[in-house]
Parts: structure tokens; sequence; C-alpha cells
């Protein structure tokens, strides 16, 4: 196996044991994430894998649930970003003039709103349940995919197999449906697996700036309980090590992802990136 | 030959705006195709034949100009619904569109694309349109159908591609087929497949609008011949007439320019469609052109029994 191919296998299986684990979180999570447990800050031993924090909670069963927050908010945010950023692209690609001239002018209003920083604010006041973050990030978000989107359409929309089938009395929606959004398909998937990881890390820097749901264990808070409380001066590395290792796990998982599949549909970008 | 029209075209004009100017494809083009004739439209490339086609279907960019009337059975295509002309297309009409290479969808396989073709407008699903998509193969001449259909585009040799393309256009039963240039790019002994498909094609209901640039295949095929010039038609009759006795000059530099007629060819090249040359557009060229051909622009001339050109010769008393 080539190098490519190990890297992306090994991406594939980091993305499915972490989908597995989110899933599996009640039974593979041996204490209840909320609960006390045991001392405080007691080190790893046979009881607590992973430790506990200061309020004696069980770091690795909070590490299994926190799993859930950072890929809900990564794979629901990039399924509405991507979905509504396609369709947006195809629209716009397929019907050009007005239609196109007016989608193009918003986007160039909409790309310049910073996601992080509204979502920041948006948070801080109103505290939504993090599905409603999810969404947000995902609409906020569409607005990245739509420019690469169009721009395959407004090829594909005048080539010949298009006219072929307008030519056999095929309408606007079915052409778009069956003959446009297969040729944009492997872009859009490349577009949700960038977008995944980048919603992933927004969403653990909210919660590492403390202003995600409460309610919810997350990585992000994980760390900065850990951090405020001293974690590394101390030298309680189970307590701040693991979620920031399992951050950057998937992040590089759906990274290396995301290159591999940019390889494989356009193989002049092929640079050595991994 | 004497009926109605099936499908008369009146006066049409094409025009592409471009930032040189509006290149005038199609510039005031009359023509008529009656029921289960063969009408050859022939001339080089650039003279507008594809354009004409493409417009008939109205399948030309939103941003073309277009002008004129284009009658299908007394109704006006040019100024039908869009949800109208959708039926229009495919079930009344089929075409066959310039490059076969490149009209099927590499994603999907052939059968599927035909079935597209009988599910749009005959509401048969899943293995009946599959099953009607084999059938349709097999009319044009696949081997082995059953397994060809489950195969895609570019396991497709060009030449059956090209049948297909025949096959989907065909799907409907359409009673007028444009073919544009269905024998373009294919070597000789294909290019005589498709020419017998062409002939054999159940041709009792049916009239073909054959567009090509191959004097033979019209030959072949056709019962009458039009003859496009820089986005006119130059010279209209029957096939016997048109090919054995042209009276364009232009005609008859084309069948000059066959290799086994001396291979003479027409001297200069075609002209600008921007700006037309004043009077006779083809006086440029023309041997015979004298002063009033380049100040003067003829009408189409009946020279013989349904016989007509657009020439100076002919136009003058």
């Amino acid at each position: 196996m080539s190098r490519k191919r190990v890297i992306l296998a090994a991406s594939f299986g980091i993305v499915f044991t972490y989908c597995a684990v989110a899933l599996l979180a009640p039974v593979i999570a041996p204490y209840d994430p909320h609960a006390i447990t045991g001392a405080p800050l007691s080190p790893p031993d046979e009881d607590h894998l992973l430790g506990t924090n200061d309020l004696a909670q069980d770091v690795f069963s909070r590490l299994i649930w926190g799993t859930r927050a950072t890929l809900l908010l990564g794979f629901i945010g990039a399924t509405i970003a991507v979905a509504i950023g396609t369709a947006a692209g195809i629209v716009s690609g397929y019907y050009g003039g007005l239609i196109d001239e007016a989608v193009m002018r918003i986007l160039d209003v909409a790309m310049t709103i910073p996601i992080f920083p509204l979502l920041l604010i948006f948070t801080t006041f109103f505290r939504p349940k993090i599905y409603l973050i999810a969404i947000l990030m995902g609409l906020l978000g569409s607005f990245q995919g739509v420019r690469v989107i169009r721009s395959q359409v407004l090829s594909l929309a005048v080539a010949d197999f298009v006219v072929g089938t307008r030519a056999l009395g095929a309408g606007d929606g079915y052409i778009m449906a069956r003959h446009i959004l297969p040729g944009v398909l492997p872009l859009a998937g490349v577009k949700f697996v960038t977008s995944a990881q980048h919603f992933m890390l927004i969403g653990i820097g909210l919660g590492f700036l403390g202003i995600t749901d409460p309610s919810v264990v997350d990585w992000g808070q994980m760390i900065n309980r850990a951090s405020q409380n001293g974690a590394m001066v101390l030298g309680l590395w189970w307590w701040l090590i693991p979620p920031g290792l399992a951050v950057t796990l998937i992040s590089l998982a759906l990274a290396w992802l995301g290159y591999a599949c940019e390889d494989e549909i356009n193989p002049r970008l092929r640079v050595m990136r991994i | 030959m004497t009926d109605e029209a099936l499908l008369e075209v009146r006066g049409l004009k094409v025009g592409f705006p471009t930032p040189d100017g509006l290149v005038r494809a199609s510039d005031t083009v009359d023509l008529r195709v009656y029921p289960q004739e063969t009408l050859g439209l022939i001339g080089e490339t650039g003279s507008g034949k594809t354009v004409l086609g493409m417009a008939i279907l109205r399948l030309l960019q939103p941003n073309t100009i277009i002008e004129g009337e284009i009658r299908y059975r007394g109704r006006d295509l040019l100024t039908l619904p869009e949800d109208d002309m959708r039926k229009v297309r495919g079930r009344e009409i089929g075409i066959v569109l310039q490059n076969s290479g490149t009209s099927l969808n590499p994603v999907y396989t052939v059968g599927t694309q035909i079935a597209e073709a009988v599910t749009l407008h005959q509401g048969l699903n899943g293995p009946d349109a599959w099953q009607r998509a084999v059938e349709l193969l097999d009319t044009v001449g696949i081997p082995d159908p059953v397994r060809m259909a489950g195969e895609y585009p570019h396991q497709f040799s060009g030449g059956m591609r090209e049948r297909a393309l025949i096959a989907t256009a065909l799907a409907c039963r359409p009673t007028l087929l444009i073919a544009d240039e269905p024998t373009k790019g294919l070597d000789a002994v294909t290019k005589r497949g498709i020419i017998d498909l062409f002939s054999e094609i159940d041709r009792d209901h049916r009239s073909v609008l054959f567009i090509t640039h191959d004097i033979e295949t019209v030959e072949d095929l056709a019962t009458r011949v039009a003859v496009m010039y820089a986005g006119e038609i130059v010279e209209v009759g029957g096939a016997k007439e048109v090919l054995g006795d042209p009276a364009h000059p232009y005609t008859r530099g084309l069948l000059a320019s066959l290799p086994e007629r001396g291979m003479q060819p027409i001297p200069g090249s075609a002209p600008s469609l921007i700006t037309p040359p004043p009077g006779c557009r083809f006086s440029p060229r023309c041997g015979r052109a004298c002063g009033d051909c380049r100040s003067e622009h003829p009408g189409l001339v009946e020279v013989g029994p349904g016989h007509y050109a657009r020439c100076m010769l002919y136009d003058r008393g």
C-alpha cells in the first residue's frame, strides 16, 4: 500500500472509531460524566482510567461523552452548510443571468461575515442549546461552498448531455437533480469533510471560552476547566492532555481525508500535502 | 408533397450578441419540412445549420436573439409557453445532437439514459422503461442489447454511441427527427451503417431533417435538399434537381469540390456573420458575379418546379 493509502485508511479508521464511540458512549463510559465518583484530582488507576478532575468526575467518561458534542456540531453543521451551499451554487450556476448575479452579490456581502465572532456573540447572549449552535454554524458556513460549486455547474450547465436531456423534454428541476448534482457531489463531499473539521474546531473554541451549552459535556469545556485550575502547573496531565489529543486526532483525520478526496477529484492539485 | 408542411420556418433570424457585434447565425431563413420526407440540410461549417436545428427546439442559450416564426402543425414554437414546449421536445420533435461523444452523461449507463427519455414522456417506469430501452438499442442495431444497456458511454465505440443517441431520440416516436451531423467523425464503414440505419427506421410516419456537410450522405437519404450559406438558404429543391442540376453557383462549387468530381475547392473563405458582404453573400467568391451581385441582395427565385435559388442569374427577369 502506498503512503497515501495508509494515511487514508488510518483517517477513515479514526473517523469511524469516533462515530462508534459517540454512538456507544453510554456502553463504553464506566461512569455518569456528571457524577462524583471518588476523590478529586486522583491520577489514573484501575477505577479511573484517566483519573478524576477537580469535581471528582471521571475524566475518561467525560472524554467519551464529549465525542458526541464535537461530532454533532461538526456533522450537523457541515450537513446544513453543504446542503444549502450546493443548492445555491447549482441554482446560481444553472440559471445564470440575474439569478446568478443576485446570488453572487449576496455572497460578496455574506462572505465578509466572520463566523466565529458572530457565534461568540450569539452564544454569549442567548446561551442556546447545542443543536441550535450547530444549525447556526451550518447557516453561516453555507456561504463558503457556493462559489466552488457554482463554477463547476457553469461548465456542466452547457454540457452536451445537459442540452441533450433538455431536448428530450426534461424540466430544469429534473436536469439539476439528475444531471448536474452528480457532477458536483465529489466537490460537495470534500466541502463536507473540510467544513466538519472547521466546525468541530469552532465548537471546541466556543467550549474553551466557556460559552457553549453548559448541559453538554464537551472537550473545549474540559480543556478550559483544566487550564483554568492549573492542571498545567500542577502536572495533572490526565486532566488536560486527553481532550486535547482527542481534538487533534479527529481534526487531523478529517484534514487528511479532505486532502485525499481533493487529490482524487483534481489530480492537478496533487502537491505533497500528506 | 403538396400537402400541408409539418414544420414551417418563416423568416427566422438568430443572432448571438458578442463583444464584436451581433453574429447573425441565421438570417431570414424560410424552410419547410413535409410529412414523411427527408430533408437534407447541407452547407459548410459555420453556415448556421446546427443553429437552425437547435432553434427549432428552442435549445439555444437564453441570451440569443430569435425572430420569425417556427410553425409546427400550425403552432408557433417560438411563442409556446415553456411547459408546452417541453411536451414538444422529445415527443413531437426528437433531435440527435452533434458530438455523440459528449452527448451522453458519463455517470449513467446507456440503458438508464434511454429509459430516461421513455420515462419523461410515456410514464413507463423501472423495468418497463428498461425493457423499452433494450428494445430501442436492438432497433438501432446494437449487438447484444441486453448487456450493452448496462454499459457506460465510454465503453461504447463512436458508431455505437451515435446509434445509442439515435435510440434516445426515437424513444418517444417523434413525428420529426432532427439529426445533426450523425455521421461526423466516423470511418467509412461505420458511416455506411448509420446511413443504412436512417434509411431503415420506420419512415411511414416520420419526417427527418438531416443536417450534414457530407453530400454523399444526402444523396443516399434525402428526398429534398436545402443548401445553406452564411446564415441563408441559397438553394432548395428536390434532391435529384439540386444535386443533379444545381442552380446556385455555390452549390455547383460545393459539388465540384467533391473528390470524385474533380476536387476543385471554392476560392476564398466563408464571410463574417457580423458584417456580411453587401448584396449577394456569395459574390466575393463567385466566378460569375457582376456589378449587381455586389450591391443587390437576391431573393429566392423559382428556377424549376419546387426548385428555388437565391442568385442574380435568375433574379433579373
